[in-house]
């Protein structure tokens, strides 16, 4: 059921229109990551849900009804920040305590409030500590705990790990999900990084010049970009992007690339100028020549920590970054060679030349890994 | 250029009316002709000082610095043959992002032909053809970054010196321009020393990384050796995303092999994760009775599934299971503590579940829990870790 609902919100700030007509649905108990690049109106987006901010157009529903004439405090939220935003004269059980005693609970019930929270986010050690004596990655559990403590329905985070060490990013990243569901609020998630927004949403709402570009599971998301713009922002390399031409025949579509002739999975679309999409993990790089494999020169190999990254020149001057894994790195030395590319047609994704849009939607919405 | 050697150099500032700061403790170091080295750590742990005095912008208090044997220290920079680029850019305002570029070789007296040749060439490395002919105030940081590194890279200076070269780049460029860059060092054999607090960067470029911590050289390996063979704590838990598990153990003997008890958070041990080692393959005086250990092991060299033949197994359940991609990431509850697990594939095992994990043998590192050195890289090996 739907608990939160965004209808045709737009905002401007003087002539400058920083969320366009926005539409966004979020099921009760889900979470949703708004991920896009700095600028696209994440931020400007929750301010409006918290009441910080009001709409020009459109409304924002929560729980089927409008809240845009409420104040902040009446929509019942809970909010976290990524600078944690936490009050420097209290202790950190007194920050944590604040949204309780505003409502004007006895001390009994914000000390039962305040500790069932802090052994959640594993701070009962610190509580007595004022925010300067605490870690960034306490301020951070501090400033959650205090969204959490009055058990809202509805959860907005403001990139709430962008301030933390990585290796706490790392731990949080893993903890959160649990810890959201334990807590059965709705949550939105805003992020700029990918992989917070692949591992932290049920749904991913990609935000880009001020619009939806792409609302859908991670794995649809990823898998199905609905434009270059959204598969050049989820996954590190970015995809392939190659210009060649769609073909269409009594087979079904297909592009050529350095060359060779792939089939592609899509409906079939007039002949038109294309952009070829190809993941770096789905192309393979052998050492020994392969059956249909393409000819190229590796120029260099930069390891990452998982996987190592590949660049790769075909004979026609194609760029192209390939990824393997660290063992598989191990064979490729210092310096240029020559090796074998192989790619596999289902991965292969075309979007249209000139609006960026993916050709052929038939896999949209399609199953989860 | 022979090889730059870096001997016990030391840094510390006076601050006056403040306790003097050490800043750089007694670094060694060799970088060899056309290597590429990396100084990796956070802020405030010498890097940049380092660099600064390899640059010669700042003063070695003590040690020196050689090249070819000649001891640079007392040189001024302009004098030690060296091309930088700064964090901060320093593009000359005025003039043509081209003109910044060659600026440098122009003053090297390079024929005109050689200088528009060689900036064509480093402008289609790093993508900034198309602003050739802007001034440096209209660009974006990630424009005014590239040219500032293509500034020096054009030249084949002794030693290019980047601090922090990629820092602002478009997220979408990093990548490739990566691994440009890495071919363009290799190809023109430029020796290079960069910094960076990002350790992707550092493991992408480097031969061979310098960990820093607090004014001292933690470990200066390449990139496999720091995954491979950390020399302490410090970098098995830095180096890694996300970094290596780490559990306290307790050693105590009994039995036919050498017992390691793994410890809860608060000092308790937890026997269900105690391990046994196969005997004579930790030296014995590793593992006095009751010592503190540590034993680690990276996230993507943990098997999914019970393999009792490779190393002890460990049950637990999964918190979240997130697909990234061309990656997994499992967090897993074992009772005393969150173990991280990475895969290349896909796993199937949905949060709450019940799964076995096991932690082979040649994967583990054994560390002093005191001094957190490493003891021991692969405990089914009899080598140590010195």
């Amino acid at each position: 059921m739907t608990y939160l609902n965004l209808d045709h919100v737009t905002k401007r700030f003087k002539r400058e229109t920083v969320l366009d007509g926005v539409s966004l649905d979020v099921e009760r108990g889900e979470t949703v990551a708004i991920f896009g690049p700095s600028g696209a109106g994440k931020t400007v987006l929750l301010r409006l849900i918290a009441g910080v901010l009001d709409p020009d157009e459109g409304d924002v529903r929560i729980d089927g009804r409008s809240v845009v004439h409420e104040q902040p405090e009446e929509r019942g939220l809970g909010m976290a920040f990524q600078n944690f935003a936490l009050y420097p004269h209290m202790t950190a059980f007194d920050n944590i305590a604040s949204p309780l005693r505003a409502l004007g609970k006895s001390e009994t019930d914000v000390r039962q409030g305040v500790e069932r929270v802090a052994g959640l986010l594993q701070i009962d050690h610190v509580l007595t500590h004022l925010p300067k004596a605490l870690s960034n990655g306490q301020k951070q559990r501090t400033s959650l705990a205090r969204s959490l403590v009055r058990g809202p329905k509805l959860l907005l985070l403001d990139d709430p790990l962008r301030n933390v060490d990585a290796k706490l990013r790392y731990e949080m990243r893993i903890e959160l999900p649990r810890l959201l569901k334990q807590t059965d609020a709705t949550v939105l998630y805003v992020t700029q990084d990918y992989k917070e927004a692949m591992a932290l949403g049920d749904r991913i709402a990609v935000l880009d010049e001020n619009r939806f570009a792409q609302i859908d599971t991670p794995a649809t998301i990823y898998r199905h970009p609905a434009t270059t713009k959204v598969a050049r922002l989820l996954g590190d390399p970015t995809i392939n992007l190659k210009p060649t031409r769609l073909g269409v025949d009594g087979n079904g579509a297909s592009v050529e690339l350095f060359g060779q002739t792939f089939p592609l999975e899509v409906e079939p679309v007039d002949a038109v100028d294309c952009l070829v999409g190809i993941r770096p993990e789905h192309i393979k790089v052998s050492m020994t020549e392969t059956e249909n494999g393409q000819p190229a020169e590796l120029d260099a190999v930069t390891p990452l920590n998982v996987r190592s990254v590949l660049l790769l020149k075909t004979p026609d001057g194609g760029e192209f970054l390939a990824s393997c894994s660290e063992a598989e790195a191990a064979r490729f030395p210092r310096g240029h060679r020559q090796v074998w590319l192989t790619i596999a047609p289902e991965h292969l994704l075309a979007f249209d030349a000139e609006s960026g849009e993916r050709l052929g939607q038939r896999s949209a919405g399609g199953p989860a890994p | 250029m022979s090889n730059l050697v870096l001997d016990s150099v030391t840094k510390i500032y006076n601050v006056k009316r403040e306790p003097d700061v050490l800043a750089v403790d007694a670094v060694d170091m060799t970088v060899n002709d056309g290597e590429i080295v990396g100084l990796l750590g956070s802020s405030g742990c010498g890097k940049t000082s380092t660099l600064r005095m390899i640059a010669g912008f700042e003063e070695v208090t003590s040690g020196d610095i050689r090249a070819g044997g000649r001891v640079l220290n007392d040189l001024a920079p302009a004098a030690r043959d060296i091309a930088m680029a700064f964090e901060g850019y320093a593009l000359y305002p005025p003039l043509k992002i081209r003109d910044n570029i060659a600026f440098g070789l122009l003053r090297d007296r390079r024929p005109r032909a050689e200088v528009d040749a060689k900036v064509k060439e480093i402008a289609g490395l790093l993508d900034i053809e198309d602003i050739l002919d802007r001034y440096p105030p209209t660009l974006s940081g990630g424009q005014q970054q590239r040219t500032s590194l293509a500034r020096a890279l054009v030249r084949s200076a002794d030693v290019h010196l980047l601090d922090e070269p990629m820092s602002q780049l478009e997220p979408q460029l990093r990548a490739i321009l990566r691994a440009r860059i890495k071919d363009y060092l290799i190809q023109n054999k430029l020796t290079t020393i960069f910094v960076t607090h990002d350790q992707t960067e550092a493991l992408a470029l480097a031969d061979r990384i310098a960990v820093m911590n607090d004014g001292k050289l933690m470990q200066y390996a390449t990139g496999d050796d720091l995954k491979d063979r950390p020399a302490n704590l410090y970098v098995a838990s830095f180096i890694g995303e996300p970094p290596m598990n780490i559990f306290r153990t307790l050693s105590r003997s009994g039995g036919d092999g050498r017992r390691l008890e793994i410890q809860t958070p608060d000092g308790g041990s937890a026997s269900a994760l105690a391990l046994d080692l196969p005997v004579g393959t930790v030296a014995d005086n590793d593992l006095t009775d009751g010592r503190k250990l540590a034993l680690g092991i990276r996230p993507h060299q943990i098997r999914f599934g019970s393999f009792t033949a490779l190393g002890p197994v460990l049950s637990g359940k999964v918190t979240s299971n997130q697909w990234l991609g061309d990656q997994t990431h499992l967090g897993i509850e074992t009772g005393s503590q969150l173990v991280i697990a990475v895969t290349d594939g896909t796993v199937d095992a949905p949060a709450d579940s019940d799964i076995e994990i096991t932690l082979p043998l040649d994967a583990l590192h054994l560390f002093d829990g005191d001094s957190g050195e490493a003891l021991h890289h692969g405990l089914n090996k009899r080598d140590a870790a010195a």
